[in-house]
């Protein structure tokens, strides 16, 4: 319980933050269209806290931390809202120049994708990629970054370090290569690691060896981490809190406790059931009907996820709902809270 | 001639893709995919093969389909052997045995609208006329959940579930006895997911189809399954029905292959079996058990004889030294 409070305090900003997003609107803006995609989402990390960000695809949920990393595409851009990140001093990335900002990813905030294929160059050795992350941001010799880099690779699980270096990405296993590349991210000790769906291309067996490598890991490291996934359990594995993405915006926002035992949104309770009837041998699933709505459906549709609401009411299709604080640390957005709620936001 | 209870009958199954080398391209080496399996599928049944990437799974359902000339091995189709008619001939049994891929986006083509892509088949197997076809068409999309009006657009307009549901469509279209589902919802959302899973429980009775469900996923497989099958480097480790396989798993593997789910309750406190390192390299399999390497209850014996496949309890069966005393 104590360590629950504390989470909770961190949550709310009482705490230091990490980070803190307030606001966040991201808009795609070609020639012919334009709209927001993520919409008004405001989060906030604690120091050495596990957050996790679960949605499906095309929530926004990516692009979010893409924001976050200044590293949105050409076309997206961040319309309104901060990010601000508390290392030292604060910062606000999103008025950062290229430079300033290239200096804060990889020594500062740091980021895992999904495709650990992908992730890494073919044409360098493991050594190379390994230790460019120091070359760039540290003024250490050749002789510590290697022996920093052999430790690096010891704590994410790789013995054979010496061999590893000479080896080039195909040589290695799925597995491998995201302990690199989480070996990588954590070199140069940064504050906030995002991990976005990091486990999602591996297998179950390994994906349990790598969940349980970020966890200790942020543990001996005092790194903050923020978990993407669409998927419930690797949230309930590992984080402490919880902000649920549908269409764009933060639904509900909890503790991951209260989010599995009390989940107050129609959506998250949706997403539940349906996870939990399966097993229940042949019978029918629970499926929330219909489909998500494209980010061009958005506009004047009131709450985003009353097509499919089973409780949907007539003020859920023309009005917005606001946030609802439901209870002690839970919020959400959603029309039924409206008479024991308190609104804000 | 075999016993045709059976939907599907594997005997001794083996699939080696050659590893070609040196100046004169011979072979070197060979990939055992799958290597030595057996197993049969009963009628309207679902089983499952589940296991790791690289496992043996869809290259033991491509080979079932003949997509993949087995190395050695039979295979029945309703009692009939097909694993040694020639490719051409067994184009007209194709109707008996669909499958269902899992990116419903690169399994449809861009270029046809659906009532085409459903048409197609049914005029390739030459199984109704024109007219008869067009009403078929216009049955089985209303069927899977989509409507009449939604025939005349291409795929790109369907979201990832619609796609899935013309895919089933289009399967189920020529009236197979035996569906084969690769990873058929594992590209899909969790709430589209059920969805879809929901219609394939409810088309398996209308149709009385037969599965072979493919995936990696282990809730989804409790859920479909009447028996499993877990596969590791080629080999079948246990197969069992599906609550034997789930509540009482026999083989370390399944054990620490179903510790590794992460649960969905937050008060269950699940004891993990954490597997260290990773699938070894199936061209150079170990000797003896392929698990012992990363086992850990492996001891000598493992390393020197390949466990035997036996019936442990009634209707399951387990490879392993453990349950061969």
């Amino acid at each position: 319980m104590a360590k629950n409070l504390t989470a909770i305090l961190k949550g709310r900003g009482t705490l230091n933050t990490v980070l803190d997003i307030k606001n966040l609107s991201i808009e795609v803006n070609t020639k012919k269209s334009k709209y927001n995609v993520v919409e008004g989402v405001n989060l906030s990390i604690g120091k050495k806290m596990k957050y996790g960000i679960v949605g499906e695809s095309g929530s926004g949920k990516s692009l979010t931390s893409l924001a976050i990393m200044n590293l949105l595409p050409d076309v997206l851009k961040v319309s309104k809202g901060s990010i601000t990140l508390n290392t030292e001093k604060s910062k606000e990335l999103t008025k950062l120049s290229k430079r300033e900002m290239q200096k804060i990813r990889g020594n500062e905030i740091s980021m895992i994708f999904q495709e650990p294929m992908t992730a890494l160059d073919p044409l360098y050795t493991i050594e190379h990629q390994l230790l460019e992350v120091l070359k760039f941001h540290t003024n250490y010799s050749k002789k510590e970054m290697r022996e920093l880099g052999l430790d690096m690779l010891n704590k994410v699980g790789i013995s054979r370090g010496k061999e590893i270096f000479k080896s080039y990405p195909h040589q290695l296993s799925g597995g491998m290569r995201q302990r690199v590349i989480i070996a990588m991210a954590l070199i140069c000790q940064p504050k906030l690691l995002i991990a976005d769906e990091p486990t999602t291309a591996l297998d179950v067996t390994i994906q349990a060896q790598i969940l349980d490598l970020m966890n200790d890991l942020s543990e001996t490291h005092d790194t903050s981490i923020l978990m993407i996934t669409h998927d419930l359990g690797v949230i309930l594995e590992t984080c402490e809190r919880v902000a649920v993405l549908y269409a764009g915006q933060v639904m509900e926002e909890t503790t991951v406790e209260q989010l599995f035992t009390n989940p107050s949104h129609p959506y998250t309770q949706g997403l539940l059931k349906s996870i939990r009837s399966l097993g229940d041998h042949k019978n029918t699933l629970y499926s929330i009907p219909g489909n998500v709505p494209t980010p061009a459906q958005y506009e004047n549709m009131g709450c985003r996820f009353s097509s499919r609401c089973p409780h949907a009411m007539e003020i859920c299709k023309s009005k917005e709902p606001s946030m609802y604080t439901v209870e002690k640390d839970h919020t959400s957005k959603c029309w039924l809270h409206e008479e024991e709620g308190v609104a804000y936001g | 001639m075999a016993d045709t209870a059976y939907a599907i009958e594997v005997k001794n199954l083996k699939k080696y893709f050659p590893i070609k080398g040196g100046v004169l391209k011979k072979t070197i080496g060979n990939v055992k995919a799958v290597d030595d399996i057996t197993f049969n599928v009963k009628r309207n049944e679902t089983l499952s093969l589940v296991g790791e990437s690289g496992c043996g799974k869809s290259t033991t359902g491509r080979t079932i389909l003949k997509l993949y000339e087995p190395t050695s091995g039979e295979i029945f189709l309703n009692g009939q052997k097909i694993s040694d008619i020639p490719r051409g001939k067994f184009r007209r049994m194709r109707k008996d045995i669909q499958m269902i891929f899992q990116d419903p986006f690169s399994s449809l083509n861009p270029r046809m609208t659906v009532r085409s892509l459903l048409l197609e088949p049914l005029l390739t197997h030459k199984l109704a006329s024109r007219k008869e076809a067009n009403e078929l068409v216009g049955e089985m999309i209303e069927k899977v959940g989509l409507s009449k009006e939604q025939l005349d657009r291409y795929p790109h307009e369907f979201s990832g579930g619609q796609r899935q549901r013309i895919s089933i469509a289009r399967a189920l279209i020529v009236k197979p006895k035996v569906v084969i589902l690769d990873e058929a919802v594992s590209a899909l959302d969790v709430s589209i997911q059920s969805q879809i899973l929901n219609l394939l429980i409810k088309l398996q009775e209308e149709f009385e189809l037969t599965y072979v469900f493919i995936s990696h996923d282990l809730n989804v497989v409790q859920h479909l399954s009447d028996r499993v099958g877990v596969m590791y480097l080629g080999q079948m480790m246990e197969l069992g029905e599906t609550k034997d396989i789930y509540n009482n798993p026999l083989h370390p593997y399944t054990r620490a292959l179903l510790s590794a789910i992460p649960s969905l309750d937050p008060y269950e406190k699940k004891e993990r079996i954490i597997l260290h390192g990773d699938v070894p390299d199936p061209s150079n399999p170990p000797s003896g058990c392929p698990f012992r390497l990363r086992c850990p209850k492996a001891h000598d014996r493992c390393a020197e004889e390949k466990p035997r496949f036996l019936e442990k309890e009634k209707n399951h069966w387990v490879a392993c030294h453990l349950f061969d005393e």
